[in-house]
């Protein structure tokens, strides 16, 4: 999939570190026919296929339109306040999984069990990587894409509230 | 060496949107409280939630994934760290499954006990309370033949409606005016019940063909005390929505309110009812008859007038009550000092069948005065969601007379500014200068007519 003029998804995430520690609130770079667009505010990344060359649009599974989202998704990890509106979930990879309903955060099934996923770990769409109890009653999260489960943006047994990001999954490159 | 028990700032968890909301957290504020919105991720932005300590989204846009999950709502008074969950009106404000859960958590509701909930919940239930309690009812009978129908209709008296036992949502409701169309009706009735709720059974009940709205509100204290803050009319209805509201009720006679109020106060004795309530009735303008329709276990949209004519904050009363404090509020006489009245601005379309209307209100201008409250959630900017219901704001003002407050609020409507989007204030320019209702006392039926008349003559004169 990679071209020598695609980033490759390292290249992207040296860029975000890169760009993370100047004082930047949004940022486009563009290589060749890839745009990557950053932003620290989680608004700005919603519209990605406005992002990518219309012609290239329709191809969801090429990276130009994919590329555009991961570095919101480092954005709002940074920045935990901004909870409350967060971005449409864009297509791998780099998804941010977000929690379907208010509760409690476990990442494993019983207190003192291993967790479910522990970072690093490859899921699939339907991998349980944490559960939500509201109200007693308990509801499993699944990754939802298939990848590398990257990192987990909230604490176990944290009250997350229904929308607020719990994990991000990166795409596998080995596959 | 003892020291004072820090006093924890108590906590008020609004489960509602739009004006209400703002409402309540208004109403938090004046007791002192942190209030805590739960909201959908449509209203994260809302006024409420601006005007909130924090905000917790319990769900998306959709009402039945959001404010009407009574898990979710009880699940963010946990995380608020909430002393009280005040509901508003309509949503959760009635359901005993969300004071059951908050009982369980130990979490106060700011309204009456689950139980009472169930009890004045369904129209049967409902019915059986207040026939126990002494209250008017429309008097009914149960048909066991439909043959025999025609000779139990003329001891009730005409016009009646014939009405499934088993029935609901008004379907298979039939008005007769005389024992010739009852006993030729009835049968067609009794087999079309049977098809559609696997039961004949009828019964018989007096209909009003002329009656006004008419409510009670009402105070209880929880123990059987109760206080009763005068009556309110919301005859001018379309389609069973509520458009204008007053208090007191005009030109009620002092026996009839007397009716009224004692059999209000009954009824929350008898429930040993918790919290602020309404009691309706429809009060017949062609006879001296007065009967039950409900009772609403909640704060109601049209509060304001009450308030405004006693002076009072229902809504904070609600909140002390709920904390284990003196409501504060005050014994009061059965006519109020004042007179309130109010419109319900909503976004639909007046000239086209009232269709909702919402979308982006460019700007927005509310009238200033002397007695004149808006309460709303509508901003210039305000993008108005088409998730939920279409009530923008409510005007109400407040005279010293009648005559004085249908003045002022007519005057006042005519100054307010809604650029963006189609509202109901052209029906209330129509209302507020209509003889009709400056006289007082219009029944429930007559807006409708009214309306279609005053469109036909607009249709006549683009002619």
């Amino acid at each position: 999939m990679t071209t020598p003029s695609t980033p490759s998804w390292q290249d992207i995430l040296d860029l975000v570190t890169q760009l993370d520690d100047g004082s930047f609130e949004s940022a486009t770079v563009e290589f060749g026919d890839v745009s990557v667009r950053l932003s620290r505010s989680a608004d700005a990344s919603a519209p990605a296929a406005p992002a990518a060359p219309a012609p290239q649009a329709p191809q969801v599974s090429q990276p130009t339109a994919a590329l555009v989202a991961p570095p919101a998704a480092t954005a709002v990890a940074a920045e935990p306040a901004a909870t409350a509106v967060l971005p449409a979930e864009p297509l791998s990879p780099g998804t941010v999984v977000t929690a379907p309903i208010i509760g409690v955060f476990y990442r494993s099934p019983t207190p003192g069990a291993s967790p479910f996923v522990e970072p690093g770990a490859i899921v699939s769409a339907d991998t349980t990587i944490g559960i939500i109890e509201v109200m007693k009653l308990m509801n499993p999260v699944s990754a939802g894409n298939a990848g590398i489960l990257k990192e987990f943006l909230v604490a176990d047994n944290a009250q997350i509230e229904f929308g607020q990001p719990l994990a991000v999954i990166i795409e596998d490159a080995s596959s | 060496m003892t020291s004072a028990p820090v006093k924890k700032v108590p906590v008020v968890l609004v489960a509602n949107r739009g004006e209400i909301a703002v409402r309540i957290v208004a109403a938090a504020r004046r007791i002192g409280a942190s209030p805590v919105l739960a909201a959908s991720a449509a209203d994260a932005d809302s006024l409420a939630a601006r005007l909130a300590d924090r905000v917790i989204i319990i769900g998306p846009a959709q009402a039945g994934k959001s404010y009407l999950r009574p898990e979710y709502v009880a699940e963010a008074a946990v995380h608020a760290g909430a002393d009280v969950v005040h509901a508003g009106y309509g949503f959760l404000s009635e359901q005993p499954e969300l004071a059951e859960l908050l009982e369980a958590e130990n979490i106060a509701f700011a309204g009456p006990r689950p139980e009472t909930l169930r009890a004045v919940g369904d129209k049967t239930s409902a019915r059986r309370v207040a026939v126990a309690a002494g209250v008017p009812v429309a008097v009914a009978t149960e048909i066991d033949d439909p043959s025999f129908a025609a000779s139990l209709g003329d001891s009730l008296g005409y016009p009646l409606l014939i009405k499934a036992v088993h029935g609901g949502g008004g379907r298979g409701i039939r008005l007769v005016h005389n024992s010739v169309e009852l006993a030729d009706l009835a049968p067609q009735a009794a087999a079309e019940a049977q098809a559609a709720f696997g039961n004949g059974a009828l019964y018989l009940e007096r209909f009003y063909p002329a009656a006004r709205h008419v409510e009670v509100q009402v105070f209880g204290d929880g123990e059987g005390g109760v206080q009763v803050f005068g009556d309110r009319d919301c005859s001018v209805q379309r389609r069973h929505q509520k458009l204008i509201e007053e208090c007191p009720a005009p030109g009620l006679s002092e026996a009839r309110r007397l009716v009224l109020h004692d059999a209000s106060r009954a009824l929350v004795k008898a429930l040993r009812y918790r919290g602020a309530g309404t009691v309706e009735f429809l009060v017949d303008t062609e006879s001296d008859d007065v009967v039950f329709l409900e009772m609403n276990a909640r704060i109601q949209v049209e509060h304001p007038v009450t308030e405004e004519a006693f002076g009072i904050d229902l809504v904070a009363a609600q909140l002390r009550l709920a904390l284990g404090l003196d409501p504060q509020l005050p014994d009061v006489s059965a006519v109020p000092p004042m007179v309130a009245i109010e419109v319900r601005i909503n976004a639909e379309d007046p000239d086209n069948d009232f269709r909702p209307n919402p979308g982006l209100i460019s700007h927005v201008d509310w009238p200033r005065g002397p007695g004149i409250r808006v309460d709303t959630h509508v901003e210039s900017g305000y993008r108005f969601p088409p998730f939920y219901d279409s009530l923008m704001a409510k005007l109400i003002v407040r005279a010293h007379s009648r005559t004085a407050a249908v003045e002022a609020l007519h005057s006042a409507a005519g100054d307010v500014r809604i650029d963006g989007v189609k509202t109901t204030l052209p029906l209330h320019d129509f209302v507020l200068s209509h003889p009709d209702f400056i006289r007082g006392g219009v029944s429930t039926t007559w807006f409708a007519p009214a309306w279609e008349h005053r469109n036909s003559q607009l249709t006549e004169g683009t002619k």
